[in-house]
Protein backbone atom coordinates (compact mmCIF):
# COMPACT_ATOMS: atom_id res chain seq x y z
CA UNK A 1 0.00 0.00 0.00
CA UNK A 2 1.12 3.50 -0.73
CA UNK A 3 1.80 5.66 1.64
CA UNK A 4 -0.28 8.88 1.20
CA UNK A 5 1.08 12.46 -0.41
CA UNK A 6 0.31 14.89 2.59
CA UNK A 7 2.64 18.13 1.41
CA UNK A 8 -0.93 19.83 0.54
CA UNK A 9 -1.43 19.87 4.40
CA UNK A 10 -0.01 22.72 6.57
CA UNK A 11 0.76 24.16 9.57
CA UNK A 12 -2.58 25.55 9.16
CA UNK A 13 -4.56 22.70 8.63
CA UNK A 14 -2.75 21.13 11.78
CA UNK A 15 -4.29 23.90 13.93
CA UNK A 16 -7.89 22.16 13.23
CA UNK A 17 -6.71 18.60 12.54
CA UNK A 18 -4.90 15.98 13.93
CA UNK A 19 -1.25 15.39 12.28
CA UNK A 20 -0.35 12.40 11.38
CA UNK A 21 1.91 10.34 13.58
CA UNK A 22 3.19 6.83 14.60
CA UNK A 23 -0.16 5.47 15.82
CA UNK A 24 -1.59 6.74 12.20
CA UNK A 25 1.36 4.69 10.58
CA UNK A 26 0.80 2.00 13.06
CA UNK A 27 -2.87 1.62 11.53
CA UNK A 28 -1.64 1.78 7.99
CA UNK A 29 0.77 -0.81 8.31
CA UNK A 30 -1.48 -3.39 10.28
CA UNK A 31 -3.88 -2.48 6.64
CA UNK A 32 -0.79 -3.35 4.56
CA UNK A 33 0.15 -6.52 6.43
CA UNK A 34 -3.19 -7.58 6.13
CA UNK A 35 -4.31 -7.37 2.53
CA UNK A 36 -4.55 -10.67 1.33
CA UNK A 37 -7.35 -10.93 3.92
CA UNK A 38 -8.99 -7.89 3.05
CA UNK A 39 -8.58 -8.91 -1.15
CA UNK A 40 -10.55 -11.99 -0.49
CA UNK A 41 -12.71 -9.72 1.72
CA UNK A 42 -13.89 -8.17 -0.81
CA UNK A 43 -14.74 -4.71 0.41
CA UNK A 44 -17.71 -2.74 -1.09
CA UNK A 45 -18.27 -0.28 1.44
CA UNK A 46 -15.34 0.99 3.73
CA UNK A 47 -15.25 3.81 6.44
CA UNK A 48 -12.96 5.16 8.74
CA UNK A 49 -14.89 7.23 11.76
CA UNK A 50 -12.85 10.26 12.75
CA UNK A 51 -10.63 10.43 9.66
CA UNK A 52 -8.59 13.78 10.43
CA UNK A 53 -5.86 14.20 7.69
CA UNK A 54 -7.69 11.30 5.71
CA UNK A 55 -4.55 9.70 5.09
CA UNK A 56 -5.58 6.47 6.53
CA UNK A 57 -8.90 6.26 4.25
CA UNK A 58 -7.10 7.50 1.55
CA UNK A 59 -4.19 4.90 1.51
CA UNK A 60 -7.20 2.17 1.67
CA UNK A 61 -9.03 4.09 -0.72
CA UNK A 62 -5.88 4.12 -3.27
CA UNK A 63 -6.05 0.16 -3.01
CA UNK A 64 -9.69 -0.81 -3.30
CA UNK A 65 -11.78 2.17 -4.57
CA UNK A 66 -12.06 0.26 -7.61
CA UNK A 67 -14.79 -1.96 -6.35
CA UNK A 68 -15.25 0.01 -3.07
CA UNK A 69 -17.15 3.25 -1.85
CA UNK A 70 -14.86 4.58 0.84
CA UNK A 71 -16.26 7.00 3.58
CA UNK A 72 -14.78 9.33 6.06
CA UNK A 73 -16.78 10.51 9.26
CA UNK A 74 -15.54 13.61 11.17
CA UNK A 75 -17.37 16.34 13.87
CA UNK A 76 -14.86 18.42 12.43
CA UNK A 77 -15.58 20.55 9.54
CA UNK A 78 -11.60 21.15 9.10
CA UNK A 79 -11.16 17.51 8.94
CA UNK A 80 -13.95 16.47 6.56
CA UNK A 81 -12.51 18.84 4.52
CA UNK A 82 -9.00 17.56 5.54
CA UNK A 83 -10.02 14.17 3.98
CA UNK A 84 -10.94 15.10 1.18
CA UNK A 85 -8.72 16.87 -0.12
CA UNK A 86 -6.05 14.42 1.21
CA UNK A 87 -7.86 12.44 -1.02
CA UNK A 88 -7.98 14.53 -3.92
CA UNK A 89 -3.97 14.80 -3.89
CA UNK A 90 -3.43 11.19 -4.17
CA UNK A 91 -5.66 11.02 -7.16
CA UNK A 92 -8.71 8.78 -5.10
CA UNK A 93 -12.35 9.41 -4.07
CA UNK A 94 -12.83 9.68 -0.71
CA UNK A 95 -16.33 11.07 1.02
CA UNK A 96 -16.24 12.82 3.91
CA UNK A 97 -20.13 13.43 6.08
CA UNK A 98 -19.92 15.09 8.93
CA UNK A 99 -21.41 13.19 11.86
CA UNK A 100 -20.88 11.36 15.16
CA UNK A 101 -19.45 8.09 14.73
CA UNK A 102 -21.37 6.49 12.40
CA UNK A 103 -24.83 7.83 13.18
CA UNK A 104 -25.93 9.14 9.91
CA UNK A 105 -24.96 5.78 7.84
CA UNK A 106 -27.61 2.74 7.54
CA UNK A 107 -27.29 -0.07 9.85
CA UNK A 108 -24.88 -3.23 8.89
CA UNK A 109 -23.40 -1.86 6.28
CA UNK A 110 -19.73 -1.29 6.78
CA UNK A 111 -17.45 -3.77 5.48
CA UNK A 112 -14.33 -2.68 6.50
CA UNK A 113 -13.80 -0.28 9.77
CA UNK A 114 -11.26 2.04 10.77
CA UNK A 115 -11.09 3.49 14.15
CA UNK A 116 -7.92 5.57 15.82
CA UNK A 117 -9.86 6.67 18.72
CA UNK A 118 -8.98 9.61 21.20
CA UNK A 119 -7.15 7.52 23.33
CA UNK A 120 -5.31 9.58 25.58
CA UNK A 121 -6.14 9.22 29.02
CA UNK A 122 -7.63 12.65 31.23
CA UNK A 123 -10.19 12.59 33.64
CA UNK A 124 -13.72 12.70 32.89
CA UNK A 125 -13.97 16.29 33.78
CA UNK A 126 -11.27 17.45 31.72
CA UNK A 127 -12.72 15.35 28.52
CA UNK A 128 -16.47 16.73 29.72
CA UNK A 129 -14.80 20.65 30.34
CA UNK A 130 -13.06 20.76 27.21
CA UNK A 131 -15.46 19.12 25.09
CA UNK A 132 -17.92 21.39 26.25
CA UNK A 133 -17.80 24.55 28.10
CA UNK A 134 -14.27 25.70 27.12
CA UNK A 135 -15.69 28.35 24.85
CA UNK A 136 -18.99 29.87 24.96
CA UNK A 137 -20.27 28.37 21.46
CA UNK A 138 -18.73 25.03 21.54
CA UNK A 139 -22.35 23.30 22.24
CA UNK A 140 -22.88 24.18 18.91
CA UNK A 141 -21.89 23.14 15.51
CA UNK A 142 -19.01 25.73 15.35
CA UNK A 143 -16.57 24.82 17.49
CA UNK A 144 -13.06 26.48 18.76
CA UNK A 145 -9.72 24.99 17.23
CA UNK A 146 -9.37 24.18 20.71
CA UNK A 147 -12.45 21.65 20.64
CA UNK A 148 -11.25 20.52 17.57
CA UNK A 149 -7.93 19.26 18.41
CA UNK A 150 -8.70 18.10 21.79
CA UNK A 151 -11.30 16.19 20.39
CA UNK A 152 -9.56 14.00 18.58
CA UNK A 153 -7.18 12.86 21.47
CA UNK A 154 -8.82 13.28 24.94
CA UNK A 155 -10.37 9.93 25.81
CA UNK A 156 -11.87 10.24 29.33
CA UNK A 157 -11.24 8.00 31.89
CA UNK A 158 -8.94 4.97 30.46
CA UNK A 159 -9.04 6.78 27.13
CA UNK A 160 -12.11 4.37 26.64
CA UNK A 161 -15.27 7.25 26.57
CA UNK A 162 -15.80 7.60 23.15
CA UNK A 163 -14.29 3.70 22.00
CA UNK A 164 -16.58 2.44 24.55
CA UNK A 165 -19.70 4.20 23.36
CA UNK A 166 -18.69 3.05 19.67
CA UNK A 167 -18.47 -0.69 20.88
CA UNK A 168 -22.11 -0.63 21.99
CA UNK A 169 -22.99 0.26 18.52
CA UNK A 170 -20.70 -2.02 16.69
CA UNK A 171 -23.13 -4.87 15.79
CA UNK A 172 -25.17 -2.35 14.08
CA UNK A 173 -22.64 -0.77 12.21
CA UNK A 174 -20.36 -3.67 10.63
CA UNK A 175 -21.84 -5.68 7.71
CA UNK A 176 -22.13 -9.39 8.70
CA UNK A 177 -18.93 -10.14 7.16
CA UNK A 178 -17.26 -6.73 8.47
CA UNK A 179 -13.93 -6.72 9.80
CA UNK A 180 -13.10 -3.62 12.73
CA UNK A 181 -9.56 -2.26 12.92
CA UNK A 182 -9.03 -0.50 16.12
CA UNK A 183 -6.51 1.34 17.15
CA UNK A 184 -5.47 1.49 21.49
CA UNK A 185 -2.89 2.25 24.01
CA UNK A 186 -1.97 -0.34 27.04
CA UNK A 187 -3.74 2.41 29.16
CA UNK A 188 -6.74 1.78 27.42
CA UNK A 189 -6.18 -1.77 28.46
CA UNK A 190 -6.90 -3.87 25.39
CA UNK A 191 -7.50 -7.27 27.28
CA UNK A 192 -11.01 -5.87 28.96
CA UNK A 193 -12.08 -4.60 25.54
CA UNK A 194 -11.25 -7.87 23.93
CA UNK A 195 -13.37 -9.52 26.76
CA UNK A 196 -16.11 -6.80 26.33
CA UNK A 197 -15.87 -7.86 22.82
CA UNK A 198 -16.13 -11.16 23.25
CA UNK A 199 -19.52 -10.76 25.19
CA UNK A 200 -20.70 -8.42 22.09
CA UNK A 201 -20.21 -11.82 20.27
CA UNK A 202 -17.34 -10.64 18.46
CA UNK A 203 -13.81 -12.03 18.10
CA UNK A 204 -10.75 -9.56 18.54
CA UNK A 205 -7.24 -10.78 18.64
CA UNK A 206 -4.37 -8.13 18.99
CA UNK A 207 -3.21 -7.75 15.38
CA UNK A 208 -0.30 -5.56 15.65
CA UNK A 209 1.42 -4.13 18.78
CA UNK A 210 4.56 -1.11 19.00
CA UNK A 211 6.42 0.55 21.41
CA UNK A 212 6.87 4.24 20.36
CA UNK A 213 8.43 6.79 22.54
CA UNK A 214 6.14 7.27 25.60
CA UNK A 215 3.24 4.69 24.04
CA UNK A 216 2.61 0.99 23.52
CA UNK A 217 0.54 0.77 21.04
CA UNK A 218 -2.43 -2.04 19.52
CA UNK A 219 -4.34 -2.84 16.73
CA UNK A 220 -6.97 -4.88 17.77
CA UNK A 221 -8.83 -6.82 14.54
CA UNK A 222 -12.71 -7.23 15.51
CA UNK A 223 -14.86 -9.34 13.30
CA UNK A 224 -18.33 -11.42 14.44
CA UNK A 225 -17.25 -14.18 15.90
CA UNK B 1 -21.55 14.52 -2.35
CA UNK B 2 -22.24 11.47 -4.55
CA UNK B 3 -25.69 9.82 -5.12
CA UNK B 4 -24.41 6.56 -3.72
CA UNK B 5 -23.30 7.53 -0.36
CA UNK B 6 -26.94 9.58 -0.48
CA UNK B 7 -28.30 6.10 -0.58
CA UNK B 8 -26.39 5.18 2.86
CA UNK B 9 -27.51 8.07 4.64
CA UNK B 10 -30.22 8.10 6.85
CA UNK B 11 -31.34 10.63 10.39
CA UNK B 12 -32.13 7.22 12.63
CA UNK B 13 -30.50 8.57 15.07
CA UNK B 14 -32.48 11.76 15.88
CA UNK B 15 -34.70 10.67 18.94
CA UNK B 16 -38.16 9.35 17.84
CA UNK B 17 -37.39 8.92 14.12
CA UNK B 18 -38.05 5.59 13.43
CA UNK B 19 -36.86 4.78 9.99
CA UNK B 20 -35.55 8.29 9.26
CA UNK B 21 -35.01 7.11 5.32
CA UNK B 22 -34.88 7.95 2.29
CA UNK B 23 -34.05 11.25 3.36
CA UNK B 24 -35.15 14.24 1.32
CA UNK B 25 -32.94 15.87 -1.38
CA UNK B 26 -32.33 18.90 -2.42
CA UNK B 27 -30.05 19.90 -4.64
CA UNK B 28 -28.67 23.54 -5.79
CA UNK B 29 -25.23 22.80 -6.80
CA UNK B 30 -23.96 19.91 -8.63
CA UNK B 31 -20.93 18.80 -10.86
CA UNK B 32 -21.15 15.43 -13.18
CA UNK B 33 -17.43 14.06 -12.83
CA UNK B 34 -16.82 11.25 -16.01
CA UNK B 35 -15.34 8.04 -14.27
CA UNK B 36 -14.77 4.73 -15.89
CA UNK B 37 -17.48 2.42 -15.99
CA UNK B 38 -16.96 -0.35 -13.86
CA UNK B 39 -20.02 -3.01 -14.50
CA UNK B 40 -18.34 -5.23 -11.68
CA UNK B 41 -18.46 -2.80 -9.26
CA UNK B 42 -22.06 -1.63 -10.06
CA UNK B 43 -23.52 -5.23 -10.01
CA UNK B 44 -21.40 -5.72 -6.56
CA UNK B 45 -22.37 -2.99 -4.69
CA UNK B 46 -26.38 -3.14 -5.73
CA UNK B 47 -27.30 -5.52 -3.19
CA UNK B 48 -25.99 -2.65 -0.65
CA UNK B 49 -28.27 0.26 -1.84
CA UNK B 50 -31.66 0.46 -1.61
CA UNK B 51 -33.50 0.78 -4.93
CA UNK B 52 -36.47 3.50 -3.14
CA UNK B 53 -33.09 5.54 -2.62
CA UNK B 54 -31.48 4.94 -6.25
CA UNK B 55 -34.93 6.14 -7.33
CA UNK B 56 -36.09 9.02 -5.46
CA UNK B 57 -32.40 10.18 -6.25
CA UNK B 58 -33.10 9.97 -9.96
CA UNK B 59 -36.46 11.56 -9.63
CA UNK B 60 -34.54 14.75 -7.71
CA UNK B 61 -32.15 14.51 -10.96
CA UNK B 62 -34.64 14.28 -13.72
CA UNK B 63 -33.23 10.57 -14.74
CA UNK B 64 -36.64 8.64 -14.08
CA UNK B 65 -36.28 8.13 -17.50
CA UNK B 66 -33.35 6.04 -17.12
CA UNK B 67 -34.10 4.80 -13.97
CA UNK B 68 -37.53 2.42 -13.48
CA UNK B 69 -39.06 2.77 -10.01
CA UNK B 70 -38.75 -0.94 -8.87
CA UNK B 71 -35.59 -2.83 -9.12
CA UNK B 72 -35.83 -4.97 -12.52
CA UNK B 73 -34.91 -8.62 -12.23
CA UNK B 74 -31.37 -9.66 -13.74
CA UNK B 75 -29.99 -6.42 -13.70
CA UNK B 76 -26.41 -7.23 -14.31
CA UNK B 77 -27.45 -8.27 -17.57
CA UNK B 78 -28.61 -5.09 -18.61
CA UNK B 79 -25.87 -3.14 -20.17
CA UNK B 80 -27.56 -0.41 -20.56
CA UNK B 81 -28.88 0.13 -17.01
CA UNK B 82 -25.82 -0.84 -15.41
CA UNK B 83 -23.97 2.39 -17.69
CA UNK B 84 -27.33 4.55 -16.39
CA UNK B 85 -26.97 3.83 -13.00
CA UNK B 86 -22.94 4.28 -12.85
CA UNK B 87 -23.53 7.97 -13.47
CA UNK B 88 -26.66 8.22 -11.48
CA UNK B 89 -24.35 6.70 -8.32
CA UNK B 90 -21.01 7.58 -9.15
CA UNK B 91 -20.59 10.56 -11.52
CA UNK B 92 -23.00 12.77 -10.15
CA UNK B 93 -21.61 15.18 -7.19
CA UNK B 94 -23.71 17.16 -4.90
CA UNK B 95 -21.75 20.50 -3.97
CA UNK B 96 -24.50 22.62 -2.44
CA UNK B 97 -28.10 21.55 -1.04
CA UNK B 98 -29.79 19.54 1.70
CA UNK B 99 -31.14 16.56 2.95
CA UNK B 100 -34.13 16.47 5.12
CA UNK B 101 -35.51 14.15 7.29
CA UNK B 102 -38.68 12.43 6.04
CA UNK B 103 -40.16 12.35 9.70
CA UNK B 104 -39.29 15.33 11.55
CA UNK B 105 -38.16 17.91 8.52
CA UNK B 106 -34.84 18.57 10.08
CA UNK B 107 -32.16 20.11 7.55
CA UNK B 108 -29.26 19.01 6.97
CA UNK B 109 -27.35 20.97 4.64
CA UNK B 110 -24.66 19.91 2.18
CA UNK B 111 -21.91 22.77 1.89
CA UNK B 112 -18.85 22.40 -0.44
CA UNK B 113 -19.72 18.38 -1.16
CA UNK B 114 -20.00 17.54 2.52
CA UNK B 115 -23.06 16.89 4.42
CA UNK B 116 -23.51 17.88 7.95
CA UNK B 117 -25.62 15.32 9.54
CA UNK B 118 -24.11 16.07 13.17
CA UNK B 119 -26.91 16.61 16.08
CA UNK B 120 -27.03 18.68 18.91
CA UNK B 121 -27.11 17.08 22.54
CA UNK B 122 -30.65 17.59 22.51
CA UNK B 123 -31.67 15.55 19.51
CA UNK B 124 -30.46 12.32 20.27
Amino acid sequence: METPYTDHLTSHEYEHVYEPAEDTFLLLDALEADLTFLDNLQPRLCLEIGSGSGVIITALAKRFSHGALCLATDINEHACNATKSTANRNATKVESIRCNLASALRTRSVDVLLFNPPYVVTSDEELHNQLFEASPESRHINMSTQRNLVSSWAGGKDGRRITDILLQQLNDILSPQGVFYLLLLRENKPDEIIDKLVSLNFKAVKYMERRIPGEYLYILKITRS
Amino acid sequence: MKLSTYNFLTSMAIKGVKVGYPLKLTINKKEVVETEFNATFVERLLPKLDWSAIYSAAQVVELTDDIPAVQPENIAENEQLMQKLHHLLFEIDVLDGQLECPETGRVFPITDGIPNMLLNEDEV
